[in-house]
């Protein structure tokens, strides 16, 4: 134990020199993917090795957690998976996706309770919850018909995208795993890669390092002379921390997917120019896709079809309204149990909410064309809405209004 | 296209770049720095400067026709009247400041800024201008360290820890505090702080990232361009008279207070008044009552910067500076606490052999002392060369320091300094 505690930790893309050890490390992988071999045992060698380097050292309670909430969610999902071969009761399913909740509800909750970080936490176990959640879905819906605890596994702990995802689906990701890419699709893959990996650098380690290092904490600073009361700076501050999130997210998704891309894997893309969303719902289709499809199709799709099935709602605005609002605000909680996780979640509903209403308005009673003026007006204020909502997520309100 | 020929295309400017990156970095640039980027550099207040260590060491080098010497401290630098120390040492001395401070530049960020030049502050003479307010219940900010403070620095100091030094785990352990504990500066200080020495691979690392650190600060130091001096400084210097005359200057110095202070009745700077207070006066009435300086972790770290001066056998000169003593009384800031603070920071560099103090902590009342609400300015600057200047003109003998571990403690951090309490800390 003291001598992982001991070893150095190093956090996943974080330094220039990471890339260096990770791309000599799957330069035999990319070259046996190139002349059509996977190297099943050698992936997991160097998967394992990076992990390892992950929550080691002063993370090693972290890596413990990890390795004990895998075994936990590999026996779930794999008996899961059995019991519905032969049959389908809907409390199993109900049971079983409680149980597969279970540790994030504890790790989110537990802080608000106690004041302290839950013992069972570690890095990226939202983005695992959410791939063992939708396996357990897709499972139910009798979409994967192909599961064993090693596959799982590896879907789970796919080195590129563990901590913070894009978040693949089970059977997509098993289907780009049994083959191999022809060769002409794999430089494709390749090239994009390429791509991506110094698009990346750019948003990561140049543009990020001034939004998030450089400029975010002078204004910070500025706003907080004025504490409790707003300022200026505090606009700074809300649009320097989106931009902050955006290229250190965005640059982080990129990476995620340029090396999946050179492993043969095609992790779906998180970011599509997110600044040309002219209302709400376009954004969520622009920013963390990956997320928001997984709410969508997990959350509300789910949650409309049983409302319709059961008949709640007579009104179909009022159905889709509840909806969205039960989407975001599970969206707001998944974050955190904080007041300004929550309100986020809840300003998106409501935004969400509006956007519809004022598109069915429109519709009826105005007759606006779609011309560049009014995309620019839409852009303007879903940027801006969203730089508000940012500031929230941010928590820098509650620094500036209770010091914490 | 052949599948070789998409190969090409694909890395092909991957490696080309790679190379001229590596070409351009292992050139050997000289990284000199002229006479005028160091003048510049002096009085620029850049965090780059701090960060770096090309430009201060360069200009902080022994037998070099401009003789500088550090100036450390904090925001009062950023005032720039013509008492200033920059243009008071042009004007009559034959050393020139180089200073070091801006908001946020507590003990930690000086601490980390001078391991970078320890080789040049060797027997060397320096000035360092403690403000009671750095003394916070928490100490430091993490943003402001981060911002003075960067890998180089951190490296640097880690390479030459002991982890057999009380000092050093300690200061090893506010590192962590305050960066946290990621990549290599962090796992070395983890080694640090438990008192076990480096392994020959983290030494080995950690020396060829203060090679490649220290050829970047080569390349890009210079970069930085600051025109303070050009714009703040020079056209200042033939305002003075000819010739030092302390009477005619203080009087000058008052006869600019009283012009510049017209607006308010705190002798506040009309336009720091103006675009700082005015606006925010009502709310801040009474707002400093419970702000108390006796109890923080800032007098350990200080206590670590004394350690650092003894190191490098620096003779060194401490000004305390006052408040504001009108605006302290409006804001209900309590006097008597900040005596009592003074008093603490002066027993801690008295029993450790620190006597070059000069104290400044109750002059907050006099005329045109103070440039605002916690700034010394004008005749502020003019007592401060008036004590400074013949410290550093004329030959001092060697300071003797005996330095003691136990202000590290806790137990000196959060010590409420009365007579009975300093008392029986000595024992």
């Amino acid at each position: 134990m003291s001598l992982i505690a001991s070893l150095p930790n190093i956090s996943a893309y974080g330094t220039p020199s990471y890339f260096i050890y990770l791309l000599i490390a799957i330069l035999p992988l990319a070259i046996g993917l190139y002349f059509g071999k996977r190297f099943q045992w050698y992936e997991a060698l160097i998967s394992f090795v990076f992990l390892f380097l992950m929550f080691d050292g002063a993370s090693s309670v972290q890596g413990i957690s990890l390795l004990i909430y895998l075994v936990y969610q590999t026996l779930l999902v794999t008996g899961y998976y059995r019991y519905r071969k032969h049959a389908n009761n809907k409390y199993v399913f109900y049971i079983t996706t409680f149980l597969s909740l279970l540790p994030i509800v504890i790790v989110k909750f537990t802080p608000a309770m106690t004041g302290h970080n839950s013992l069972i936490g570690f890095l990226g176990i939202s983005y695992l919850t959410f791939r063992a959640a939708g396996t357990v879905i897709e499972t139910r819906d009798g979409a994967v018909n192909d599961l064993t605890w090693w596959k799982f596994i590896r879907f789970m702990v796919f080195m590129p995208t563990i901590t913070s995802g894009p978040i693949d689906r089970y059977r997509r990701f098993a289907k780009d795993y049994q083959q191999v890419p022809t060769r002409e699709h794999y430089l494709d893959m390749v090239q994009t890669a390429v791509k991506y990996l110094f698009i990346g650098f750019l948003y990561k380690f140049v543009f990020a390092y001034f939004t998030g290092q450089v400029w975010l904490p002078r204004l910070k600073e500025m706003a907080m002379l004025h504490a409790p009361h707003l300022s200026w700076w505090v606009a700074g501050v809300a649009y320097m921390y989106s931009a902050d999130l955006y290229f250190d997210f965005a640059g982080y998704s990129l990476f995620a997917i340029a090396i999946s891309y050179l492993m043969g894997v095609e992790t779906p893309i998180n970011f599509n120019h997110p600044l040309k969303s002219k209302n709400i719902k376009e954004f969520w289709n622009r920013w963390h896709m990956t997320l928001s499809f997984w709410f969508r199709d997990y959350i509300f799709m789910r949650f409309v079809f049983m409302a319709t099935k059961k008949r709640w709602f007579k009104n179909r605005n009022t159905l889709s309204a509840v909806a969205y609002m039960l989407n975001m605000l599970t969206m707001g909680f998944w974050h955190g149990v904080t007041w300004y996780y929550i309100f986020y979640g809840f300003l998106h509903g409501l935004a969400l909410i509006g956007n519809d209403a004022w598109l069915r308005y429109k519709r009826k009673h105005l007759n606006i064309k779609s011309t560049a003026v009014t995309r620019g007006v839409g852009r303007f204020i879903t940027f801006n809405f969203v730089v508000l909502s940012f500031l929230i997520f941010s928590g820098f309100l509650n620094q500036l209004w209770f010091g914490r | 296209m052949t599948n070789r020929k998409r190969l090409w295309t694909i890395f092909g400017p991957v490696i080309l770049a790679g190379l001229l990156v590596i070409g351009f970095i292992c050139l050997p640039w000289s990284g000199h720095h002229s006479d005028l980027a160091k003048r510049e550099a002096a009085v620029s207040l850049s965090p780059l400067v701090m960060k770096n260590a090309s430009i201060k060491t360069q200009a902080l080098a022994k037998n070099q026709h401009t003789e500088y010497v550090p100036f450390f401290g904090s925001s009062e630098f950023r005032r720039m009247d013509r008492f200033h120390p920059a243009v008071m040492a042009a004007r009559y001395h034959h050393y020139r400041p180089f200073m070091f401070g801006s908001r946020g530049t507590q003990s930690l960020p000086q601490l980390f800024n001078m391991v970078g030049m320890a080789k040049e502050m060797n027997h060397g003479k320096a000035v360092f201008i403690i403000s009671p307010q750095w003394f916070v219940k928490n100490g430091v900010l993490p943003v402001a360290f981060k911002f003075y403070n960067g890998a180089y620095a951190n490296l640097i100091w880690l390479n030459q820890a002991n982890p057999a030094s009380r000092y050093d785990r300690y200061t090893a352990r506010r590192l962590l505090q305050l960066i946290g504990s990621n990549g290599i500066v962090g796992s070395a200080a983890r080694k640090i702080a438990a008192g076990e020495s480096l392994s020959g691979w983290d030494k080995f690392q950690i020396q060829s990232r203060i090679r490649l650190l220290a050829q970047e600060d080569r390349l890009f130091s210079g970069i930085d361009a600051s025109h303070n001096y050009e714009n703040k400084i020079k056209p200042k210097i033939k305002l003075l008279p000819k010739q030092y005359n302390y009477q005619k200057l203080i009087r000058e110095a008052k006869h600019d207070a009283k012009a510049q202070t017209t607006n308010n009745r705190f002798g506040i700077y009309n336009k720091f008044y103006a675009s700082t207070v005015k606006n925010a006066k009502k709310r801040l009435a009474g707002s400093q009552s419970h702000f108390s300086y006796l109890q923080s972790p800032e007098y350990s770290d200080f206590e670590a910067v004394l350690n650092q001066f003894c190191k490098t056998k620096t003779n060194v000169m401490f000004v305390i500076t006052p408040v504001n003593e009108k605006w302290e009384k409006y804001t209900g800031l309590s006097l008597k606490m900040y005596e009592q603070a003074t008093a603490k920071i002066k027993y801690q560099l008295q029993s450790q052999g620190f006597n070059h103090i000069t104290d400044f902590s109750n002059m907050g009342n006099r005329p045109g002392f103070m440039q605002d609400t916690i700034h010394i300015g004008w005749a502020g600057w003019v007592d401060f060369d008036r004590k400074v200047a013949p410290f550093l003109d004329q030959p001092q003998p060697a300071p003797k320091y005996h330095l003691q571990s136990k202000f590290l403690s806790r137990k000196w951090q959060q010590l409420k300094p009365t007579a009975k309490n300093l008392a029986e800390f000595d024992k």
